[in-house]
């Protein structure tokens, strides 16, 4: 008899290095019949394909994946090692609404999307731009308000925000640093140039992928990635470390430092897990934590130790019920009085929601200019507020050209697609943005680029095709800023499907940012 | 370490083992009615006895034959202590715990319940009584297997020590009262080939009759049976092992935060292990003397918890 | 004139708690027509506490008290100093005027003419405002002391009605509140009017020798930002201006953001008592005794 048959078993943690000997590449794979990579791919006409041109070949500075690619074993049973692989080491997320517990696989896809080193080279003066602005904003509108005083920002866009916090005004943290991780949505249009779609400034997450898919391509591909000169990711958990350690409190010189986790069932907890592992610190809930005489405790099997940083991955709401919901059983009651007695820094900072509310991003190129005197070497994707009535009517009247976003919400929630919607759906939209016309923002639809990716087709026989990618960058703040190279790339699996949220039949990539000119 | 995490560390490995133990329980009582057909009829009562879960048991399910019995004890939801009950408790501790315990004690105990997961009273008719209680022993002997070769010597697992010893004493000391309290009233039996198959099935209960004829030879005597349960001090299962693991445990507990003493109630009962024996306590009553061992296990749960495990 | 204030709040638990973190707001603020002299806090069992000011500027004392306690007893003294506001006189700036700033305003006090909480903006209050909305050419300051006074002449106070978490719709229904619902309700009508408006927690110092018992000198009132005077009080439940025994402890959007005492604690037990002890004087007449806190149950 046999109790464990099902390969469903191996949705499950259990790291097997071992048992993945003859599975691991070098071994006697079977060479690719099929046609050549390049010839049986064709990039989408007036889309900006990632690795190809419209004629075929491959774009400069990929000719050597592409051919290497080409040339290598066959990619589909790379793939098929890569899910094994996957499943065995359990890199999943819980997906909210279906039963307690379940745990999904994020889909991977084994070709790696490749960023050259000119182009990462703006892309990261660009973000850390970005961030600093950003951190500057939270840093104003939680202290004297100067941007709203000069009416740079509209003040009643930010005190109407319900990602705005009072409970955050007079807190200093060390360095004026509110946001310490940030993940920053990019998109590439038809003209091949990277946009900001969105800025993830209060719990990002995903940045746990960008390791685990790197470490899988190390397995099937450790020659391309070192002949490529590929940039590393695996330093990201200590810059994590050092970014926290720098915002202790002063005078404490070996700070410890916790991960905050709403607890197992939360989507990202697969990422809590792997974080608070990496970093070398303590993994905490809420009821493992208590605040005494305005100092932040966990509670050890034979004393409370003192926690300096807290890195937390719940919301503001939950945080302290003393000073938000009151029914919060998250939190920690009393840690926003700890944080003025700056015994205790929070990272990400209260109210840091406040920078990427969607309405607020319209205004992030402003803030550039604000705050770093600098023109944005990044351009934001056009977006405007349905609150202004000029606006709001020419945008209504050609609904079906634009995408609609609620201002508050996040994880792509919400989101109505113009060119995409039926009849029924943008009269409903209509119809919701006429009666709250502030919670709501819309932008012009992106031909987001595409990127050859292994997708099975009618034949069972797993083809390169273009599917739309973005690509969302990690940049921690710290005493100094520091830029993961590349991010997590994300590609939407369903044909023409630009929706890339995991939530939402979403895979990932691995991105390749190189090291020099290939 | 987190109160939380030793505390999902003791619930894990108590749960393991009662979801184990109950594994045994059941399959030797199985084997026990197919040697003696003449006992089926209320043959599977015992079993609910030996765990306390009687009025439980017949709250809902009207009679007490061995679907139903098998049912209750292994793979109902509704019942909080079924096998599978427990197997889910483990596993939810461990999912919190995935920091603390090695990949592979995650892996195996979440593939046992996903395993779990599905099944369902065919399976018994499946698969068979005998090759279910088999497998099902076989997996936790690799979830021991994987504890015992991963897991660092460390605060952790002592914790994982503490709660496996406390519920195994528990249950041996309970299985031996109940039995002692079912087989012996019935002076006809005594010596009779059904009670003597009885003993060597609570001995076999405890994976103990081969250890057992290696120590007292192929008689089975009911007071050699208690003091080989109760007082062994090398086999595995008998409760003064148990104990006598235990206060070492919580000794290394202690001495890693500092304390003088380690709690109280494990050294009383490891001390009154160690000076029992068979004879004595058969002549000043069995049932009193196991009673006081349980209230023991209970008194150290609760000074354990008081110390290291309680979050307020 | 100078004004001596203790405000003793004691909670009686029936199980022990523990783990009590609190947010107090009992320091007077600072105005231009009030100052605190002195100002002392005593908690006990002894308690931590740290001060800060809010986003409102007011005083906040974050207070925790971890070890186990069946009583709480939080005591503020206060020594005021208060001048008599100045009147409305000369203050004519019309409605029509005013509302050229309305689209400036309306950024720079987007707080206090904005819905809160407390202060939903229902159809019920539209339908009061319609009933006392101003004319073009009225003084936005006359219009203010015409919503002040209609709102206590049209409600009736009436203490059990309401209670602390009511909003405007409930003392709309029931015709009935008290100070804090007379204000909330203020406050509405003059935010739709669109003249900036805050709610005042603070205390209402007895005139002669009659002197309040338990928390009855606890007040409730607002502040409009009228052109040319600035925040002036009103009190609503008196429908008048302010006096010089308005003495302001907190100002706020509504209640939510000014309660003297706010926290949370652990306990097995859920019952508590709450008691309250106000005493409210002149200085040098002050009782060195005072009376033991009237105790509610809540």
């Amino acid at each position: 008899m046999q109790l464990a048959h099902c390969m469903m078993l191996r949705l499950s943690h259990g790291e097997r290095l071992s048992g993945l000997g003859s599975e691991m590449p070098g071994d006697a794979l079977p060479m690719s019949s099929a046609v050549p990579f390049s010839a049986a791919y064709r990039p989408l006409a007036g889309l900006f394909d990632e690795m190809f041109l419209e004629d075929g070949r491959a774009r400069p500075g990929c000719e050597p994946i592409a051919q290497a690619i080409r040339s290598s074993p066959d990619l589909a049973v790379l793939q098929a090692m890569a899910e094994r692989m996957l499943l065995r080491t359990g890199v999943t997320f819980n997906v909210y609404g279906e039963r307690a517990g379940t745990e999904r696989i994020f889909p991977f896809d084994v070709i790696p999307r490749i960023i050259d080193a000119a182009t990462w080279q703006t892309l990261e003066a660009g973000l850390i731009q970005r961030v600093k602005a950003l951190n500057a904003f939270v840093a104003d509108v939680y202290g004297e308000g100067h941007i709203l005083k000069d009416c740079v920002v509209p003040r009643d866009l930010i005190l109407g925000s319900p990602q705005y916090r009072r409970g955050a005004i007079g807190l200093r943290p060390p360095h004026g640093v509110f946001i310490t991780v940030a993940g920053i949505d990019l998109v590439r249009g038809a003209d091949g140039r990277f946009r900001v779609l969105e800025d993830n400034v209060r719990t990002p997450s995903g940045v746990s992928y960008v390791i685990e898919n790197r470490l899988m391509l190390t397995r099937l591909m450790p020659e391309l990635l070192r002949e490529c000169r590929v940039r590393s990711v695996e330093h990201y958990p200590a810059d994590l470390l050092e970014s926290l350690t720098e915002l202790a409190p002063e005078g404490v010189e070996r700070p410890t430092i916790a991960l905050l986790t709403p607890g197992p069932y939360n989507s990202a907890f697969f990422e809590h897990v792997f974080l608070s592992q990496r970093m070398g610190v303590e993994l905490v809930e809420g009821r493992d934590l208590v605040c005494i005489d305005h100092k932040l405790y966990m509670k050890t099997v034979h004393k409370l130790k003192q926690v300096h940083v807290l890195y937390r991955r719940i919301d503001d709401d939950f945080l302290d019920p003393v000073v938000f919901r009151p029914d919060s059983l998250l939190g920690v009651p009393g840690l926003t009085a700890a944080m003025h007695a700056d015994s205790v820094a929070v990272a990400n900072g209260i109210g840091t929601g406040i920078a990427d509310d969607k309405a607020v991003f319209a205004y992030t190129p402003q803030m550039i200019c604000y705050y770093l005197g600098e023109q944005p070497i990044l351009p934001i994707v056009e977006t405007f507020l349905l609150r202004d009535p000029e606006v709001r009517s020419k945008i209504l009247r050609d609904l079906d050209r634009y995408v609609v976003k609620p201002t508050g919400a996040s994880g792509g929630y919400g989101v109505v697609i113009g060119p995409r919607a039926s009849d029924r759906e943008l009269a409903e939209a209509r119809e919701r943005i006429e009666s709250n016309p502030s919670g709501f923002v819309a932008q012009p639809m992106v031909k987001l680029s595409t990127h050859p990716t292994l997708i099975t087709d009618e034949k069972g026989a797993p083809t390169p095709v273009p599917r739309h990618v973005d690509l969302r960058p990690f940049v921690l703040t710290g005493a100094r800023p520091r830029v993961l190279a590349g991010g997590l790339t994300r590609v939407a699996l369903r044909e023409g499907s630009l929706i890339v949220n995991s939530s939402q039949g979403g895979g990932s990539k691995d991105t390749w940012v190189l090291d020099g000119p290939c | 370490m987190l109160r939380r995490v030793a505390s999902h560390l003791f619930w894990t490995a108590r749960n393991l083992e009662r979801a184990e133990w109950r594994a045994r329980l059941a399959d030797v009582n199985y084997h026990l009615l197919v040697e003696s057909p003449a006992a089926s009829s209320d043959g599977w009562l015992p079993l609910l006895a030996i765990t306390g879960e009687r009025a439980e048991f017949s709250a809902r399910y009207p009679a007490a034959d061995e679907q139903s019995v098998l049912e209750f004890f292994t793979i109902d939801e509704k019942n909080p202590s079924s096998i599978r009950s427990c197997i889910g408790l483990a596993r939810e501790n461990c999912r919190a715990l995935r920091n603390h315990i090695s990949s592979e004690m995650w892996f195996e105990v979440n593939t046992l319940y996903l395993d779990a997961q599905r099944w369902s009273a065919a399976t018994f008719h499946e698969y068979g009584v005998y090759e279910f209680f088999f497998e099902l022993r076989e997996r936790f002997y690799r979830i021991a297997g994987v504890v015992r070769n991963t897991m660092p010597r460390e605060l952790g697992y002592d914790f994982l020590t503490v709660g496996r010893t406390l519920e195994a004493a528990e249950n041996v000391s309970r299985l031996l009262d109940v039995k002692y309290h079912f087989l012996l009233p019935r002076p006809n039996d005594v010596g009779s080939p059904l009670d003597l198959s009885q003993w060597a099935a609570v001995l076999r209960s405890a994976s103990a009759l081969e250890a057992y004829i290696g120590t007292y030879g192929n008689a089975i005597r009911i007071d050699k049976v208690v003091e080989f349960l109760l007082f062994d001090e090398t086999f595995p299962r008998a409760a003064r092992f148990c104990i006598d693991r235990l206060e070492a445990a919580l000794e290394r507990i202690a001495a890693g935060g500092g304390e003088g003493e380690s709690v109280p109630g494990a050294r009383m009962l490891a001390s009154r292990l160690r000076s029992g024996s068979a004879s004595a306590v058969l002549g000043g009553g069995l049932h009193e003397y196991l009673l006081g061992v349980q209230e023991d296990c209970a008194r150290i749960s609760d000074e354990m918890f008081a110390r290291y495990l309680r979050f307020e | 004139m100078r004004f001596r204030v203790r405000h003793v709040t004691r909670f009686s638990y029936q199980e022990p708690a523990y783990e009590s973190h609190n947010e107090l707001r009992l320091k007077p603020r600072e105005s231009p027509h009030q100052h605190t002299l002195a100002f002392q806090l005593e908690v006990t069992p002894p308690a931590a506490i740290i001060e800060y000011k809010d986003a409102f500027g007011n005083h906040v004392h974050a207070v925790s008290v971890h070890e186990a306690h069946r009583e709480l007893e939080v005591s503020a003294y206060s020594l005021v100093e208060r001048t008599e506001p100045p009147t409305l006189e000369g203050l004519t700036h019309p409605f029509g005027e005013f509302l050229q700033g309305d689209s400036m305003r309306a950024q720079e006090e987007y707080d206090f003419l904005s819905a809160s909480r407390y202060v939903p903006f229902s159809d019920p209050l539209k339908k009061l405002f319609w009933m006392v909305h101003p004319r073009m050419e009225e003084p936005v300051a006359e219009y203010t002391r015409r919503v002040v006074a209609w709102v206590r002449d049209q409600f009736s106070y009436e203490p059990g009605t309401t209670n602390v978490h009511s909003d405007v719709n409930d003392i709309l229904s029931t015709g009935a509140g008290v100070c804090q619902d007379f204000a909330h309700l203020t406050l509405g009508i003059l935010r739709l009017a669109g003249v900036p408006a805050r709610y005042v927690s603070g205390y209402l110092a007895p005139r002669g020798r009659t002197r309040p018992l338990g928390a009855q000198a606890s007040h409730a009132w607002i502040e409009a930002l009228l052109p040319e005077a600035g925040w002036t009080g009103f009190d609503p439940t008196h429908g008048c201006l302010t006096t010089d025994h308005h003495l302001r402890l907190a100002v706020g959007r509504d209640y939510g953001d000014v309660p003297p005492l706010r926290g949370v604690y652990r306990s097995p037990g859920t019952n508590y008592t709450m008691g309250v002890m106000l005493d409210v004087g002149e200085s040098g007449d002050f009782d060195a005794d005072p009376q033991d806190p009237g105790a509610t149950q809540q």
